[in-house]
C-alpha cells in the first residue's frame, strides 16, 4: 500500500465528514447520545455502571460505523458522486478506508467521552487503555466490514431498504447481545457473546477491566474471531466489489 | 491533428435478462483541443460511451484509447488526464462550491496551495467566486450544476467529459456554462459532451456525432451533418390551408395541430412556398433548417430503417 492510497483515504474521510461536522456540530452529542441512552435505564434500575459505560464505548463507533458503510456508499452511488471518484486517480482501497473512517471522527468523541468516565471512576484501569482502544476499533473495523459486504452483496437493493437495514442491524447488533450487560446473564448461553463483534469486544474490554475472566485459550480464541470476522469481510468485499462496472 | 479519444469497433453488450448491445462497433476519433458533441435520442448508447471511455464501464469489444492510453490496460493513466461530470449528479447539500472543488483536486494529488488556486479560478470561471462559502443546500438547481462543473475543471484535467451538464439549467445559467466551455476549449483543453439540446450542440461544437440505437448515422461539423439531409430550408406555416400541388415537390412535412411546417430543397422553394401562402391569408415564414431538423429526420430514418 502506497502513501498515496493512505494519504487519498484521509482526503476521503475528511470530505465525507468536516463539511459536515461544521455545519452540524451537533452530530457529535447526537452520535454519543444514542450510545449513552441505556446508560439511563441502567442508573434507574440499578444495573452496573461499568457494564453501562463499556457498552456505550461500543456503541459510540459501532452503530454509526455499520451505517456508514451501508448508507454512504449507498448514497454515493444514488448521488454520483461515485462514479466521480471512479474516474479519478484514486485507489478503491481509499475509497473504503475513507468511508470507513469518515464515522470515526463523528463517533470518538463520545467514545473519548465514555472512556475518560470510565477511567475517572475507576472502572477501567490506566494501563488497560491500549486494550479497550484496540477492542473498541476492531469491533468498529468489524462492524465496517459487515456494512460492506451488505452494500457490495445488496448493490442493486433500494436506497431507503439499505438505510432501514443498517438501522436494524445495528440497533440489533447493540442491544441485543450483552453490550450493556454481562454476559453472565445469558448462563449456560454465554458462548453467544462470542458470536457477535459487538458483544465480543464487550467482553474483551471487561476482561482487561478486571470485569470478567476468560482462560486464556478462551480470549485468544475471542481474538481470533474478531480478527478472522475482519479478514472474511474484506475478502468477501474484494471478492465481488467492482470499482469498474462490467 | 492529434487525436484526444479514439475507439475502434467499440461493442457494449449488457448481459441480464434480456441482452442489449447498447454500442455495435463504434469507431470515432476526437481531436485534442476541440468541443466535440455527442447527440442521440435516449437509450441511444451516449452515456454508456461516455462512461467506457472515462474508465468506469468496460467495453465488450473492441479499442478505446483516451491521450493514446488503453482505458482497459491502462486505466490510472487515462484517470490522470481526464475529469467526468456523470448525467443527473447531484451536490451533497453540506457541502460549499469551494469545498466541493477543494476535496477534490485534493484527491487529484495536487498540494494545497495548487488545490487553492485551481479552485479559486474554476469558480470564478463559472461564476461562483461569491457564493464559494455558500452550502449547496442553499443553492440554486442552475449553481449547484456549476459548482459540480467547477471542480472537474479545477482537475485542470486536459479531456472533460460531461454529460448534459446543462439539463435543468435556466438559459441565462445554460449560457453562463457555455461561455465557461469554449474558453476551455480556446485553452487547449478537449470536451466530450452529451447534451439534448440541440441549441447547445449547435452554438458549442466544433464536431459532433449522432448515435442512435448504438450506432453512428451522422458524424462532422455542423455544416457536414446539415449537408446530409436534401431539404436546407423549411417553411412554417399558420392555419394549413394551403393545395396539396403546392408541396408536390416538398420532401417532407409534419403537422403540428394549426401549424405545418414544411421542409424544401433551397431558398427558391422556400420563398415560393410563402408567397403562395401569404396569397391565401396563411401565415408563413422561411428559415434555414437547424441541427434539430436534421437530427429528427436522420434519427427518424434509421428508426425505420
Amino acid at each position: 500500500m502506497n502513501l498515496k492510497v493512505v494519504r487519498d483515504a484521509f482526503i476521503i474521510a475528511s470530505l465525507k465528514s468536516i463539511p459536515d461536522l461544521k455545519r452540524q456540530p451537533s452530530m457529535l452529542i447526537l452520535m454519543g447520545l444514542i450510545s449513552a441512552m441505556p446508560l439511563f435505564f441502567i442508573l434507574v434500575f440499578g444495573g452496573k455502571m461499568s457494564y453501562g459505560l463499556i457498552g456505550a464505548m461500543i456503541g459510540a463507533v459501532s452503530f454509526i460505523g455499520l451505517s456508514a458503510a451501508i448508507q454512504d456508499i449507498t448514497w454515493d452511488r444514488y448521488v454520483k458522486i461515485r462514479e466521480m471518484i471512479v474516474a479519478m486517480p484514486v485507489h478503491p482501497v481509499s475509497y473504503a478506508m475513507g468511508v470507513a473512517i469518515a464515522p470515526l471522527v463523528f463517533s470518538s468523541l463520545g467514545m473519548l467521552f465514555f472512556l475518560l468516565i470510565a477511567l475517572w471512576q475507576g472502572f477501567i484501569p490506566l494501563f488497560s487503555v491500549g486494550w479497550v482502544i484496540v477492542s473498541v476499533l476492531l469491533c468498529w473495523a468489524v462492524l465496517s466490514g459487515v456494512g460492506f459486504i451488505i452494500s457490495t452483496y445488496l448493490q442493486k437493493a433500494n436506497t431507503y431498504t439499505l438505510s432501514n437495514l443498517s438501522n436494524i442491524l445495528g440497533i440489533g447488533l447493540l442491544f441485543i447481545p450483552p453490550v450493556y450487560y454481562p454476559e453472565e446473564l445469558l448462563g449456560a448461553y454465554s458462548w453467544v457473546a462470542m458470536i457477535f463483534p459487538t458483544s465480543n469486544a464487550a467482553s474483551l474490554i471487561r476482561v482487561y477491566s478486571g470485569f470478567l475472566e476468560l482462560p486464556q485459550e478462551v480470549l485468544i480464541v475471542r481474538w481470533l474471531i474478531l480478527t478472522v470476522t475482519l479478514f472474511v469481510s474484506i475478502v468477501a468485499v474484494a471478492l465481488k466489489s467492482k470499482w469498474r462496472e462490467a | 491533428m492529434e487525436e484526444a479519444v479514439r475507439t475502434a469497433g467499440l461493442v457494449k453488450v449488457y448481459e441480464g435478462k434480456e441482452t442489449i448491445e447498447a454500442l455495435k462497433s463504434v469507431d470515432l476519433s476526437i481531436n485534442r483541443g476541440e468541443l466535440f458533441t455527442l447527440l442521440g435520442p435516449n437509450g441511444a448508447g451516449k452515456t454508456t460511451f461516455l462512461r467506457i471511455i472515462s474508465t468506469q464501464l468496460m467495453p465488450t469489444k473492441g479499442e478505446v484509447r483516451v491521450l493514446g492510453h488503453d482505458v482497459v490496460t491502462e486505466a490510472d493513466e487515462v484517470r490522470k488526464h481526464i475529469a467526468v461530470v456523470p448525467q443527473d449528479v447531484m451536490a451533497y447539500a453540506n457541502f460549499t462550491p469551494w469545498e466541493y472543488s477543494y476535496y477534490f483536486s485534493r484527491l487529484r494529488g495536487m498540494s494545497k496551495h495548487e488545490t487553492e488556486a485551481a479552485s479559486a479560478k474554476a469558480l470564478k470561471a463559472v461564476g461562483l467566486w461569491d457564493l464559494r462559502d455558500r452550502v449547496c443546500g442553499s443553492l440554486s438547481g442552475g449553481e449547484k450544476k456549476r459548482a459540480i462543473i467547477a471542480l472537474a475543471l479545477a482537475s485542470n484535467a486536459d479531456v472533460l467529459m460531461l454529460d448534459e451538464p446543462t439539463s435543468g439549467l435556466d438559459a441565462v445559467a445554460r449560457r453562463d456554462v457555455w461561455a465557461v466551455l469554449r474558453e476551455l476549449v480556446e485553452q487547449g483543453k478537449t470536451i466530450l459532451l452529451t447534451t439534448h439540446i440541440m441549441e447547445e450542440a449547435e452554438i458549442l461544437s466544433d464536431r459532433l456525432v449522432i448515435i442512435n440505437k448504438g450506432q453512428i448515422v451522422a458524424n462532422g461539423t455542423l455544416e457536414e451533418i446539415k449537408s446530409l439531409t436534401k431539404d436546407k430550408f423549411r417553411v412554417i406555416m399558420e392555419n394549413n390551408s394551403h393545395e396539396p400541388n403546392q408541396l408536390q415537390n416538398t420532401n417532407h412535412s409534419i403537422r403540428l395541430g394549426n401549424k405545418q411546417i414544411v421542409y424544401v430543397k433551397n431558398e427558391s422553394e422556400a420563398l415560393e412556398l410563402v408567397g403562395a401562402a401569404l396569397k391565401k391569408g396563411v401565415k408563413a415564414e422561411a428559415a434555414m433548417v437547424t441541427l434539430e431538423d436534421v437530427f429528427v429526420k436522420l434519427v427518424g430514418r434509421s428508426e425505420e430503417n
